[in-house]
């Protein structure tokens, strides 16, 4: 029977294209919606504007989802409201992306989440380092890690340099 | 507040197109230097912020094209004609392959993005003010990462400071260029679809400016543009714009079809 949580259950097994999580966990599916006729409609937020990888998520999604049964036709949308943010991605998500050394923020951390309501006065000033930035190395847990560029392999993601184990590591960038 | 009455559609896509405008430019300016900025770090983060930026455009053309209901963001990327553009003269101008110049260049629009994406994500249009939000959470980085070159470079050796004063000097006239008002403006301010900012914009700008500057011991004197830097929000654009537009849009010229 077509539900809206065997679209969910089905877009798990829709993986992002650059880092071994699913869609559902990295919580960039915003909505799914069952119109007439059998009419999926599924809404993603994007991880970063314009993301590259978003024409194979986009083909991959309708892949998958058109292969339940009953389903006439999937529609995807990328919406911007509301942005994604790290605190979207889930504990599963976050477990399965430290895996393979690639850490994330803290959630409550992100700069944009809960941006909206707040952000009707203008904070124009001054933007520096931040004291949240400080990453935990995913392989040897050591504290004593910089950061040696905050443009990394995928727009979404920063590099950083272990000075204990002597590795360099991803970290999600904080929005 | 979900609709834009007819009489704002226009001078809200002046004020996007503007936005949009001064970032496929600058996006496409920086991505130039893929393969040739100083270190590796730099080739990859110089980069990703000309990917940023070229993404930004394509997201505002799309708000724009939703909000005239008559053309696509890729027509509005590469269809229109020179005098249909907005962007200002600071990014139309050639860098010549000179770090200064085109670090310079990023530092005053990146500061100035900064700005005008806050006031647009206090909008009372919640689709533009979530957009804006993610824009500037994204070009935040930016600032930060322009700051830490004109500290750096400010601070190094004489020949660094030197070329470094050269590019401010030689950008200063330009950069206010951004300031430039599109047409329109005033009456989305009043609609509340791009508040006004507590205090002045320039003064927020220069202010911001200021403080970098004064870290890395050099000298800034912001002057209003010369006549010939005047008029990119009205679509009159410096001499140099139609070769790098004829550049920017010579496959879609090729191939109109093409799709991206």
């Amino acid at each position: 029977m077509l539900s809206v949580e065997s679209v969910f259950a089905a877009l798990r097994d829709v993986n992002d294209p650059e880092m071994p999580i699913n869609i559902v966990d990295l919580g960039i599916v915003e909505a799914v919606r069952l119109a007439r006729d059998a009419e999926i409609e599924i809404d993603v937020t994007p991880t970063f504007v314009g993301c590259p990888a978003l024409p194979v998520i986009e083909s991959d999604i309708r892949r998958r989802v058109a292969a339940l049964p009953g389903v006439s036709r999937v529609r995807v949308s990328f919406v911007y409201d509301p942005p994604w943010s790290v605190d979207r991605i889930s504990a599963a998500g976050r477990e399965s992306l430290a895996r393979v050394g690639i850490t994330v923020p803290q959630p409550g951390s992100a700069c944009s989440s809960g941006a909206l309501p707040d952000e009707r006065r203008l904070v124009p000033l001054s933007i520096g380092g931040d004291p949240r930035d400080a990453v935990a190395c995913p392989l040897c847990g050591s504290a004593d890690t910089s950061l040696e560029s905050a443009f990394g392999p995928t727009r979404c993601k920063m590099i950083y340099y272990c000075e204990r184990c002597r590795n360099q590591f991803e970290h999600m960038k904080r929005v | 507040m979900e609709t834009i009455t007819a009489d704002l559609r226009q001078p809200l896509c002046e004020l996007l197109l503007s936005i949009a405008d001064d970032k496929f430019l600058l996006g496409h300016r920086n991505a130039d230097w893929t393969g040739l900025a100083p270190i590796l770090e730099e080739d990859i983060a110089f980069s990703s912020m000309a990917q940023d930026e070229i993404s930004h455009a394509g997201a505002l053309f799309q708000f724009i094209a939703g909000v005239r209901g008559d053309t696509t963001a890729d027509r509005l990327a590469f269809g229109r004609s020179p005098a249909d553009y907005r962007c200002a003269a600071i990014v139309e101008v050639g860098d010549d392959f000179d770090w200064a110049v085109a670090i310079v260049r990023q530092f005053f629009c990146d500061h100035f993005d900064n700005l005008r994406l806050a006031r647009l994500a206090a909008s009372n249009h919640r689709p533009l003010a979530a957009l804006a939000a993610r824009l500037r959470a994204e070009e935040a980085m930016h600032v930060t990462h322009a700051d830490s070159w004109i500290r750096r470079l400010g601070r190094g050796g004489q020949d660094a400071r030197e070329r470094m004063q050269a590019a401010f000097d030689k950008l200063a006239p330009l950069a206010t260029s951004l300031l430039e008002p599109t047409d329109g403006v005033t009456a989305l301010e009043a609609a509340g679809l791009y508040p006004k900012a507590a205090g002045d914009m320039f003064a927020y700008w220069a202010g911001n400016l200021s403080g970098v500057v004064a870290d890395a011991h050099l000298r800034l004197e912001l002057t209003p543009p010369p006549a010939e830097y005047v008029g990119g929000r009205r679509g009159r654009h410096t001499a140099e714009f139609a070769a790098v537009l004829a550049e920017l849009t010579e496959v879609s010229a090729v191939e109109p079809e093409a799709s991206w």
